[in-house]
């Protein structure tokens, strides 16, 4: 299993972990992870235990953006190792999520 | 799009259906082929009773025949008549089809090993019920058998339908992707085939005014999504550098356009750079893409880079996308590199990667006498050690030589257009200093003046002419810059620093630029007017000035007046000096030289 996830006791955060490689093959779990799911309050999806994350994963980044209210979406992109750090932020990425 | 004769793949899945109904009826028919004829009679009747066609005959030349002639499903060879022979012909006479052969035996010869040609044996006196069961066994493998052919069949032919698209396409993508420039002897390029799978481009191509345009993407995704973007992207790369559009014109419509086409999630990192070799300006756009790198020459470390600075094309609307380049000036002989994450992320044995770290150290190293370029495919070579993988990398070098400018490749093909017969027309435009902060209205201009007569031969020279009257009356007439602050060291980027703080200060003023056109005996006469309004200046002694140090670094008639004079029949300034008028001939026997 390469994705977990968890909601906070009240509903209002979801938390989405990815373990391993962050590329296309985890592509259908990570929006399965998302699917579904009643429109949380505050997302974050945690890379602690990503150790690698190709341009398609931040691919499917925005389309999970888009997917939980775009503009209105409320994402923190958490743990995030240098490396992958480097390329959220060459992308401009800070400026649709909260890195931290 | 290709011929009917080959089913689209989405047929496929019906032919086993269809097979499976007509031959359900089980029914064979089966050669007897037997010395005997008693025996034949029982054999024939056996058959025929449990409903299939028996067809009987000597051993020989007239079993032979009749194999041939009928066609059996299933042979059943009494072993005394020559069997080993007769088995070996018809296995030849049936060639890819499959028909067993089965050998009829005294029941007590069953232990011996089966022959070669045979398939099968039975004990003679045949059974009824083992014959039965023989023949719905036979029955059964023949329809299978002959769905699978039906579906290896329909494989080969989706597979040739299948390899003709893709001949189509790469020859559609290789047509559109082809950039004429990068054959220039300034630039080294190197696109793995992986890389090109996997969605990398580099598009290299001249503006009408001599400044190279190159760029270098690389989309998320893979194969056939990937290239699928590639084709617009480098059809609007081409076609906006050929009329002369700059690279933040550029990226805004093909973001535009990317956003419109891509599925959300896709989108394209790309570098975008424009070198101006005669004044050693280079402009970089970086949406997502690694650093591009300036080294002072060959061998030599790193001067200057250009960080990623704006989103990646085809993530957001274009109104927040930071299209601006960043300017920085270069040396002569400078290197710029451009690479894609392929090359950074290539792994060794111990799963490291190669990194932009050591990408960066290959650069200064002058420790022996490889060029840059085969020093960092060299380096990478080693530190991936001898494995097997595919390789994944763009890597591209350009480097700033004055020549690279001169290399008008591309614009050839566009001379082959020949003028329109020579029209009487005018048209008349003005800009505000709010449109001038918004768009470069020239290269649209030089869009209608191609449209309007087809002057695609004289493109360079109409686009000098007018860009540079058109640009005198922005930065002197409108804005009052002075030249002299190009002279400085870091000359050309404060001076366009300055203009663009100007230009963002500036509340009025307006520019109008007039185009008239008439036949005249010679071909065509083309009026280009500029008036800016702006105080204007003394262009008499401007004029006398430039006259005494022979057009050379006059402060008004700089190279570009001197340029415009050269290529023009007259250039005249009329009203307080804010008012250029050029007249541009041009004859219709004259060839593109």
């Amino acid at each position: 299993m390469a994705l977990s996830k968890s909601v906070s006791p009240d509903g209002k955060v979801v938390t989405i972990r990815v373990h391993g490689r962050f590329d296309f093959s985890t592509h259908q779990e990570f929006r399965d992870a998302y699917a579904g799911m009643s429109p949380a309050q505050r997302y974050v999806v945690d890379l602690a235990g990503t150790e690698y994350l190709d341009s398609a994963a931040c691919g499917m980044l925005l389309v999970f953006r888009d997917s939980v209210g775009g503009n209105q979406a409320d994402i923190s992109i958490v743990n995030a190792a240098p490396e992958i750090r480097k390329t959220l932020s060459m992308l401009q990425f800070h400026k649709l999520f909260k890195i931290a | 799009m290709s011929g009917a004769a080959v089913p689209p793949p989405d047929r496929l899945s019906s032919v086993s259906g269809g097979l499976h109904a007509a031959q359900d009826t089980g029914a064979l028919t089966v050669l007897i082929v037997d010395e005997r004829p008693e025996d034949r009679a029982a054999l024939s009747h056996l058959v025929t009773a449990q409903g299939h066609r028996a067809v009987a005959t000597a051993a020989g030349p007239a079993a032979l025949q009749a194999f041939l002639r009928e066609h059996p499903d299933l042979v059943l060879l009494d072993a005394a008549s020559d069997a080993e022979r007769t088995a070996e012909y018809l296995r030849v006479l049936s060639g890819d089809g499959f028909v067993p052969v089965v050998l009829l035996m005294p029941a007590a010869a069953l232990a011996a090993p089966v022959d070669a040609g045979a398939w099968d044996r039975l004990g003679k006196p045949v059974q009824p019920e083992v014959l039965r069961a023989k023949l719905e066994g036979f029955a059964r493998l023949r329809r299978l058998l002959h769905t699978m052919r039906l579906q290896r069949d329909a494989l080969a032919r989706h597979n040739q339908w299948l390899r003709r698209e893709y001949q189509v396409a790469e020859a559609v993508f290789a047509e559109v992707m082809h950039s004429e420039a990068l054959r220039s002897p300034h630039i080294r390029c190197l696109v793995s085939p992986q890389a090109v799978f996997n969605g990398d481009l580099v598009l290299a191509a001249h503006r009408p005014s001599g400044e190279l345009q190159l760029m270098v993407g690389d989309f998320t995704g893979h194969g056939l999504s990937a290239a699928i973007g590639a084709i617009p992207v480098a059809d609007i790369f081409h076609g906006m550098t050929a009329k002369g559009f700059p690279i933040p014109e550029i990226v805004a419509e093909i973001n535009q356009k990317l956003l419109r086409i891509l599925p959300r999630g896709l989108f394209l990192a790309a570098a975008l750079v424009e070198l101006d070799a005669a004044s050693n300006t280079l402009s970089v756009w970086n949406g997502g893409m690694p650093d591009v790198l300036v080294t002072g020459g060959e061998r030599e470390p790193v001067r200057a880079r250009v960080a990623s600075h704006s989103f990646p094309l085809g993530v957001v609307e274009t109104a927040q996308l930071d299209c601006t380049t960043r300017t920085l000036q270069i040396g002569k002989g400078s290197r710029i590199l451009l690479y894609t994450d392929g090359l950074t992320e290539a792994e060794n044995g111990a799963g490291e990667r190669f990194g932009a770290a050591r990408l960066e150290a290959c650069l200064g190293r002058g420790d022996d006498c490889l060029p840059t370029f085969e020093r960092i495919l060299s380096d990478l070579q080693d530190f991936r050690g001898p494995r097997e993988q595919a390789d994944d990398l763009t890597l591209v070098e350009v480097v700033a030589d004055p020549a690279v400018n001169r290399h008008h490749t591309a614009a050839a093909a566009t001379e082959a257009v020949q003028p329109r017969a020579a029209a009487a027309w005018r048209a008349a435009f003005s800009f505000g200093v709010d449109s001038l902060r918004a768009f470069d209205p020239v290269p649209s201009l030089m869009h209608f003046l191609l449209d309007a007569q087809r002057l695609h031969a004289h493109k360079q020279r109409i686009y000098m002419v007018l860009a540079e009257l058109f640009t005198n009356a922005v930065e002197h007439g409108l804005l009052g810059l002075d030249s002299a602050i190009k002279a400085g060291p870091d000359g050309f980027s404060a001076y366009y620093r300055e203009k663009e703080r100007r230009l963002r200060e500036a509340t009025t003023g307006e520019i109008r630029v007039e185009l008239e056109h008439a036949a005249c005996a010679t071909g065509g006469r083309l009026v280009i007017r500029v008036e800016d309004s702006g105080p204007g200046f003394d262009f008499a002694a401007a004029l006398r000035m430039a006259e005494e140090s022979h057009g050379a670094n006059g402060r008004y008639f700089g190279r570009g007046i001197a340029a415009v004079r050269d290529l023009c029949a007259e250039l005249s300034y009329h009203g307080r000096g804010n008012r250029a008028e050029a007249v541009y001939l041009w004859h219709s026997a004259q060839p593109g030289s």
